[in-house]
């Protein structure tokens, strides 16, 4: 991957996460986790074949179309009881510092393990680091599930230049998948008739 | 036919097929009861690569099953482990007929259960951090069940597990490069730090316990105690695991002092809270926590005594919270709360459940006659030897403990006995235990094991042959 295209893409995730991160608007947060996915399999394509990096960008749209058809499908009081409103100032700020750290962070990564290109390094810390401020930021069922599944993104981008295994991409894969559904599951379980 | 289709895929597909069972009946407990206790029994009495001739039908069990180019490994070494597992589980779900923990249960507790036996076969075994992690989130619908709304402490726990796998993996991976140069002091302290944050994340430790207690307050007491249980103890023999893979981690007695350390403070802290709870699930949840901590001290006192006393624990610990978890989900069924103000009535109905789950309690602290005592005094005794800073802290934790037991012991004598209906009106199942044959035979089977195990711990003496799953740290 060229250096243009290497720093567009790693900018184009930065884009994302932030969005992610500070938007209210769900539908929005869906399309931009998507278009995340995009970017991170052009990164995952640095380390694995397109038809294994492929598979992570189809797992990547199941669980975001799962968590929005979900979210669609709520009653509004319910969709909006998740949506506790911070300061987007504030989130932007933390996000900032996360960036700071992260542009520190992560040329000392790729020059300690050749494993990692310095791109992958970038993208795969900076989601970490997204989705751990998502996490510590952002409450309810729907948020967490953004932050884990950019959390995860990030995780998979680095272990995939040091594993290439198919179990492990295909267990990664069910997991991402269970958090989708398991959040899809809490969003929607008040909602769903008792068990005697 | 291979171990890891006998006890992993076949579970896991009955337990799915069972989940399709739409009535309201007992039809799936019944099943899953049937095939646990065949999974048992063949675990117990057929030896693993071995050809068996049954009349004129050759069998074998063969130890290994490849899966997308990678082992999943039951060899006979650990068939007693599997033994065992099979065995707890079948425990849990014949408990489930004083419980009801839901429709779901035995369904799924079998595909977790063949989750975690995946998680003990797969090899390279690093693996089974992602198996863990879907275990736990199989398990969500039971811990939120439908039309109730999930709390804080569900979001915890499941943000929680899933950190432990990207820590687990990448401890995976520098423990690779450790062990070319393993006098990288850099790289040693970087893959440990990641290795305590994985396992603290998935076994609940300081200071990332707090989601336990708080799921304890919002589910079925019984459906969070089998997490808790097969979680903990499948991730406490994946350490182990660990430990007896690395020479360096082996070798090292830092390694052991950490596990002391962490295993003690689990112990006093969770026995100190514990003394505090006026909330029962909470108190299961820090006597859960006191319990952990004794199982790591085990491992963390190391050798050969170290892994026995691990084993002689974990097995009566198994016995012990399997009917702490079943008494309070039975009060649970009865009771709004079960905050201690709100359960005398209920404790004053169920005299058995609640002298069982006293005796729980106390057994838990290490309180002398009952079955886990000789194996808390085998850590004590190890502890003072190495540290008497850390023997006080578990023995404070102990105490601790002790008193959330008494606690209990005092609500139930306090309450004021309340007007009782007609008991002829009432399903067996809602019957005071004394009109409850069902409980009569649960809480004198428990007590009687658990004060014979106490009196004559050398009753546990073949299970130590769970040690020699792991030779490297037997020695």
């Amino acid at each position: 991957m060229s250096d243009f295209l290497g720093t567009l893409v790693v900018l184009l995730l930065l884009i994302t996460a932030l969005y992610i991160l500070v938007n209210q608007d769900w539908r929005w947060a869906i399309a931009a986790l998507g278009l995340q996915y995009v970017w991170a399999f052009l990164l995952l394509l640095m380390a694995w074949p397109a038809e294994l990096a492929v598979v992570k960008l189809v797992t990547g749209w199941i669980a975001a179309s799962v968590l929005g058809l979900t979210r669609l499908n709520l009653p509004q009081q319910a969709a909006a009881s998740g949506n506790v409103p911070s300061g987007r100032v504030f989130r932007l700020l933390a996000a900032g510092l996360v960036i700071l750290m992260v542009l520190g962070a992560a040329p000392r990564l790729a020059d300690w393990s050749r494993a990692f290109g310095i791109y992958q390094a970038w993208g795969g810390l900076l989601l970490l680091g997204m989705g751990l401020l998502q996490l510590a930021l952002r409450s309810g069922f729907f948020r967490t599930a953004l932050g884990l599944l950019t959390l995860f993104s990030g995780f998979e981008i680095l272990y995939a230049a040091v594993e290439g295994s198919t179990l492990v991409i295909g267990l990664l894969t069910a997991v991402n998948l269970g958090i989708a559904l398991v959040s899809a599951y809490l969003l929607t379980a008040p909602t769903l008739e008792a068990e005697e | 036919m291979s171990s890891a289709f006998l006890w992993i895929l076949l579970p896991i597909a009955v337990g799915a097929a069972l989940l399709l069972y739409r009535r309201k009946d007992d039809t799936p407990l019944y099943l899953a009861l049937g095939l646990s206790f065949i999974l048992t029994w063949i675990a117990w009495q057929f030896p693993i690569d071995v050809v068996l001739q049954l009349g004129s039908i050759s069998v074998e069990i063969a130890p290994t099953f490849t899966f997308l180019g990678r082992n999943f490994t039951l060899a006979e070494g650990q068939r007693m482990l599997l033994t065992f597992i099979y065995f707890a589980q079948t425990l849990w779900l014949l408990g489930a007929f004083l419980t009801r923990p839901g429709q779901l249960f035995p369904g799924l507790s079998l595909i977790a259960v063949g989750l975690f036996m995946a998680a003990l076969a797969v090899q390279p075994f690093l693996y089974a951090a992602l198996f863990l992690a879907a275990a736990f989130l199989v398990w969500v619908p039971l811990l939120v069940p439908p039309g109730t709304q999930p709390g804080r402490g569900m979001q915890r726990g499941l943000i929680f597990i899933l950190f432990s796998v990207p820590c687990i993996l990448f401890t995976g991976w520098l423990l690779t490069g450790v062990e070319g140069s393993p006098g990288n002091v850099t790289l040693v302290l970087r893959a440990g730090l990641l290795m305590a944050l994985g396992f603290g994340f998935v076994l609940a430790l300081f200071p990332f316990h707090s989601w336990v207690p708080m799921l304890a307050q919002e589910t079925q007491p019984y459906v969070l105690g089998f997490l808790t249980f097969f979680l903990h103890s499948v991730s406490l023999i994946f350490l182990l695991s660990f430990v007896e893979r690395y020479v360096w981690l082996r070798d090292n007695p830092a390694v052991f002092q950490l596990l002391l350390a962490m295993g003690s403070l689990g112990v006093f802290l969770g026995g100190v809270w514990a003394s505090q709870q006026r909330h029962l699930g909470r108190l299961m949840a820090f006597a859960g926590m006191v319990a952990t901590g004794g199982l790591l001290q085990a491992i963390g006192l190391g050798g050969a005594a170290g892994l026995q006393t691990f084993f002689a624990l974990w097995l009566l610990q198994a016995w012990v919270l399997w009917a702490l978890a079943a008494c309070l989900a039975v009060l649970y069924r009865r009771v709004p709360s079960l905050q201690l103000e709100q359960l005398g009535p209920a404790l004053q109905r169920h005299p058995l459940l609640a002298a069982t789950a006293v005796a729980a309690l106390l057994a838990l602290a290490g309180l002398p006659l009952l079955g886990p005592f000789a194996a808390h005094l085998a850590i004590w005794h190890g502890l003072g030897q190495q540290s008497v800073g850390l023997l006080m802290l578990s023995l404070l934790g102990s105490l601790g403990l002790l008193t959330g037991g008494l606690r209990l012991l005092h609500a139930w004598l306090s309450a004021t006995p309340t007007p009782e209906p007609p008991e002829e009106r009432l399903p067996a199942s809602q019957r005071p235990d004394m009109a409850n044959p069902y409980v009569w035979v649960f809480s004198l089977l428990w007590m009687v094991a658990l004060l014979g195990y106490g009196l004559l711990p050398s009753f546990l003496a073949p299970v130590q042959r769970l040690v020699l799953m792991f030779p490297q740290l037997f020695q």
